[in-house]
């Protein structure tokens, strides 16, 4: 097993900055560049949808911001964590890198760019400047759920996905039609369920991580199925990724 | 009382699993080449890599791993360090084997020198700051200079070579694991490698150096494995195991 201690946090926060650095370093915004997608894609699509959805701007461009940005976190941890084994197979073949330290490099890239994203998230606060109250902190209990589940999900589904190549296929199709299936770019109705997809929106599991993270902040309530749900997948995810770490992970580099 | 030994392998053998991929020709087989491509209809058959070897490195020894190419060496060196597990014998490991087993490879192709050396040691669980304090240490041996904060992509091989060498001799493993990439170096290159080797395996600490140059072996090490095919052949003195490597490399008559 892994000693953690202090090095090896520094490890993965160096690690995982140091990709994004390398990424952007021959260019002249840098890691600004990480803000300028979801800030063309929030004022585009908030403009358009809000008169195609005939909502007001105030309140759909929170939604939308808040909504991208869970989102793309989301598709950030399921895609590079089907990928995170057998795109790392040098480092982990040559140089020994452990399973759980490449996840954890995986995760703390993804939080790197999430922590990025948030800017965007407080400029549009500060364009619109809705009533912020205690239960935003909700908000921090919901982010955390969703770092645990993307750890789970890293450790099963990248020794999945290293064994199964059609995994990460599947999963990359998946997250782009889940994307229009979850609330960001349209909204429930004002009772807070349903929307186009009527009862069918507390199948997707997408919708409550998200709800639990974005809710808080645009103070509208947290229906208990959603909490029921994420809590629930992250307890079973954490069981399984500790069965496959410990049946597994001593196979695994044998796979590549 | 002899000491007891660091490593001790007990008839280990590795399985790989590998895929054939099943008859691909397209003109004598369309419909099997179609069913091959698009539902990879591929053969997973487990193969075995290594088997059946023991041997026991005791504190000071230096171990060579003699053997021509596609032998078994460098797996047996990642045997060793923990990377792959034997499928069947029993490895007992006293304290930490570690090394570098490619040059290029460990390395970060775009980052600097001096980030790899980061990168690297920390992934080795060095500290901050212990990689800090040792850093003089390695810019020294690398003889980089002001090349260090250039992109490792850019390197020479001997630039790499020397990097490489110095960042995985950061950390001073009870087992250092050498591949035969040391043997690439020039003559100055390879004389820093012996004092630095030297002054590693001091005292209670072992060395396993893979390489099919006997001069390297001759140079380092004083007990010599040899592995033919996945096979070993030989272990014991140095000199008994480079005539029995002898026997392997001569054509058959």
């Amino acid at each position: 097993m892994l000693k953690i201690d202090k090095g090896r946090w520094q490890y993965w926060f160096y690690a995982s900055w140091f990709k994004i650095a390398v990424r952007y370093r021959k260019t002249m915004l840098g890691p600004i560049w990480l803000l300028v997608g979801p800030l063309m894609f929030i004022t585009m699509l908030g403009l358009l949808f809000s008169v195609i959805m005939n909502v007001e701007l105030a309140v759909f461009v929170p939604h939308l911001a808040f909504g991208i940005i869970v989102w793309s976190l989301m598709t950030s941890l399921m895609n590079s964590g089907t990928n995170v084994v057998f795109h790392n197979r040098p480092q982990m073949i040559h140089s020994g890198t452990k399973l759980l330290d490449l996840v954890m490099v995986n995760l703390f890239n993804s939080l790197l760019q999430f922590a990025h994203h948030i800017l965007v998230a407080v400029g549009v606060y500060f364009v619109f400047r809705w009533a912020l109250t205690p239960y935003a902190f909700v908000s921090i209990i919901g982010l955390i759920f969703l770092i645990a589940n993307g750890f789970w999900y890293g450790v099963v589904f990248g020794i999945l996905g290293a064994r199964y190549r059609d995994i990460s296929e599947i999963i990359s199709a998946l997250m782009g039609v889940m994307f229009f299936i979850t609330p960001i770019i349209w909204m429930p109705e004002a009772e807070g369920r349903g929307g186009i997809l009527g009862p069918y929106l507390s199948l997707n599991p997408f919708h409550h991580f998200l709800e639990l993270i974005r809710a808080p902040i645009l103070g509208t309530p947290i229906a208990p199925l959603s909490w029921i749900v994420v809590i629930t997948i992250t307890v079973l995810g954490l069981t399984a990724a500790y069965i496959f770490n410990a049946r597994f992970a001593k196979q695994l580099p044998t796979w590549l | 009382m002899m000491p007891a030994p660091l490593l001790r392998a007990q008839n280990i053998g590795l399985d790989f699993p590998t895929i054939t991929p099943a008859d691909r020709k397209i003109m004598t087989s369309p419909v099997r080449f179609l069913l091959d491509f698009y539902f990879s209809r591929s053969l997973r058959k487990s193969v075995p890599v290594l088997h059946d070897i023991s041997f026991e490195i005791y504190p000071g020894d230096r171990l060579g791993i003699l053997g021509l190419n596609g032998a078994g060496k460098s797996t047996l060196l990642r045997l060793l360090a923990g990377i792959y597990f034997p499928t069947s014998g029993h490895l007992e490991v006293q304290g930490q084997a570690k090394g570098l087993f490619d040059v290029s490879m460990g390395m970060q192709a775009e980052a600097t020198g001096l980030e790899n050396i980061y990168l690297r040691g920390l992934q080795m669980g060095i500290s901050l700051g212990e990689i800090k304090q040792k850093l003089p240490d390695i810019m020294e041996f690398t003889e980089l200079g002001d090349d260090i904060h250039k992109v490792f992509d850019t390197y020479s091989s001997g630039m790499r070579l020397r990097l490489a060498f110095a960042v995985s001799t950061m950390i001073t493993p009870d087992i250092l694991l050498m591949d035969e990439w040391l043997g690439a170096g020039d003559a100055r290159f390879k004389a820093k490698v012996k004092t630095r080797m030297d002054g590693l395996v001091e005292g209670s600490r072992s060395l396993v150096l893979a390489s099919h140059s006997v001069a390297l072996l001759k140079q380092l090490c004083t007990k010599g494995l040899v592995l033919h095919k996945g096979e070993q052949m030989y272990f014991g003195s140095l000199d008994d195991a480079i005539k029995c490597y002898d026997e392997i490399v001569k054509p058959k008559a």
